[in-house]
């Protein structure tokens, strides 16, 4: 599903921010990638959601080659992604309800149905009395879970999220990586970039490390006994 | 799922709509320059079309008949005149001929020119020479026979001018097309500066609205989508500029005609002898919404798009 080969990326012959990485993701896998700030993997991201090209290499997703693509077709590709930035993005001047449905009126979902498919989605972040909210009048936590909201809203085919859980206490990181995993259930490949060791060390997942650009290891984590994270993944007792 | 989809959602018309008209709500001032800018040049361009329509109508009403005045001398005898008369009546091409006294002359004079009647009550005599008039068969007018028969009624004692009317009528066609062209190349120009305004206005437009368009483009709207909004904002600020305009032309004329008209009938009575049709009031407001439309095309090929 997402496939990575030789890539770097240099942004100027001082600053190169990926060296030659390669790894693969298959379909319906859930992948944490980890590192310290600066390791590299905001661009990563970036590269999947192909707002930047690599220097070098090759990027594919969904089977398409990302360098090849053209502009035309990037919007209609970037729809079957679900992508939570690690700033939320959401559009200030609207409510939360015109967020989702700006989604769904770029998606072509008919306006009839945005009320619900809306409801359903904050439902799901435990927001939907917040329907009519600003971003502005929301906790960080909260405008994290709207943007994981608008992400999931059309179960898209792949889910990349740059520090879902940054923002959020520990109940809340608990609910919103079972939103996750519920989606991976459902058939999306999810890539969860997070500084959380903790989820990262007991989830049982594939876990891909990054260290100044490079990956410094890829295995799977080892459950071990962690009450919050078990109950998410099903893991122990 | 298809990659080349470039069709537009069903529902994203009215989105373009509503965002246009909350984006022209939220930039209340430069939206207000753009369509006073498109307003201005397009009352400019109807003046200078209502001046021109209303000449035409003078001259298509002039245009079926082809009138002769034969202006006598102040001195001419009674012999004189009723010589004249014979030969008119002796040559048919000088059709419906019609005698006007002085006093007649006079009394038109007063009638159309209301405002100057008391300049002409203060003079010692009548100063309006008497006339026939006459019709002549438009084709015939222009013919070599004709002109012959023009130079010997001249030539005929207490004759003091034959005069045509198609003459004038010609130099009416000739101000008529002067009217329009110098309406099209003022009306033009101003449009274009019009254009530019609202380029402007979208430009800045677009940069308050930066950070959403990046959105935009993150989450997969397509170009169209984001520039519809902008698109369709160019083009209603054109249209309101252009109901403005037409608003203010309406407002001109029907006071030009209440204020004007009734004081020298003759002049103000062509020029406020009615509106502009319905035809280039269409055109008018189309101009409008093209000149917003190229305006803020101009700003949307600028803006930025991803690699």
């Amino acid at each position: 599903m997402i496939h990575f080969y030789h890539v770097t990326k240099r942004f100027d012959a001082y600053s190169t921010a990926l060296h030659d990485v390669t790894f693969h993701i298959e379909k319906g896998e859930f992948v944490f990638l980890t590192g310290a700030s600066g390791a590299g993997k905001s661009t990563l991201l970036k590269l999947i959601l192909r707002q930047m090209q690599p220097t070098e290499g090759q990027v594919v997703v969904n089977g398409r080659n990302l360098k090849a693509m053209k502009r035309s077709q990037l919007p209609f590709f970037r729809r079957e992604i679900g992508m939570v930035f690690q700033d939320f993005k959401l559009i200030e001047r609207m409510t939360v309800f015109e967020n989702l449905s700006f989604i769904l009126t770029v998606l072509g979902v008919p306006p009839r149905e945005h009320k619900k498919r809306a409801y359903g989605a904050l439902r799901a972040v435990s927001l939907h009395h917040k329907l009519n909210s600003y971003p502005l009048q929301l906790s960080g936590g909260e405008q994290q879970r709207i943007a994981i909201a608008r992400a999931l809203i059309n179960d898209p085919l792949v889910i990349v999220a740059d520090e879902p859980t940054g923002n959020l206490d520990p109940d809340l990181t608990q609910e919103i990586v079972q939103i996750f995993a519920e989606a991976n259930l459902r058939g999306s490949t999810v890539l969860i970039a997070t500084h959380d060791r903790e989820l990262i060390e007991h989830s049982g997942r594939r876990v891909i490390t990054l260290d100044h650009g490079r990956i410094t290891d890829e295995k799977v984590a080892v459950p071990q006994r962690a009450p919050r994270v078990e109950s998410i993944f099903g893991i122990g007792g | 799922m298809p990659l080349h989809d470039e069709s537009l959602p069903k529902n994203t018309l009215s989105y373009f709509f509503r965002e246009a008209m909350r984006r022209m709500w939220v930039s209340k001032r430069t939206s207000f320059v753009a369509i006073a800018m498109i307003a201005i040049s397009l009352f400019i361009v109807g003046a200078f079309l209502l001046v021109a329509e209303n000449l035409g109508r003078a001259v298509a009403h002039a245009g079926g008949t082809s009138r002769v005045n034969i202006y006598l001398n102040s001195d001419a005898t009674p012999q004189q005149i009723a010589a004249v008369d014979a030969w008119l009546a002796a040559h048919h091409d000088f059709a419906g001929r019609k005698f006007v006294s002085k006093e007649v002359a006079l009394a038109r004079f007063r009638e159309y020119f209301a405002n100057l009647s008391g300049v002409v009550g203060q003079l010692d005599e009548n100063p309006f020479p008497a006339s026939f008039e006459c019709e002549v068969t438009p084709g015939l007018a222009q013919s070599a026979p004709f002109a012959k028969q023009a130079a010997e009624l001249r030539a005929i004692a207490g004759v003091e001018e034959v005069q045509f009317d198609w003459e004038w009528v010609e130099k009416l066609k000739k101000l008529i097309n002067l009217v329009n062209l110098a309406g099209l190349v003022a009306g033009g120009l101003l449009a274009i500066a019009a254009a530019f305004t609202i380029a402007n206005v979208i430009r800045l437009t677009m940069l308050l609205y930066r950070e959403e368009i990046d959105i935009m483009r993150l989450v997969g709207a397509t170009e169209r989508m984001i520039r519809g909004p902008f698109l369709i904002e160019g083009i209603l600020q054109g249209l309101l500029g252009a109901a403005v305009a037409i608003a203010l032309l309406v407002a001109a004329f029907l006071a030009g005609r209440h204020f004007l008209a009734p004081r020298n009938s003759l002049l103000w009575g062509f020029l406020f002898n009615g509106f502009l049709p319905w035809q280039k009031l269409v055109a008018l407001l189309a101009g409008g919404m093209l000149a917003g439309y190229l305006g803020s095309w101009m700003s949307v090929r600028e803006s930025g798009e991803e690699t």
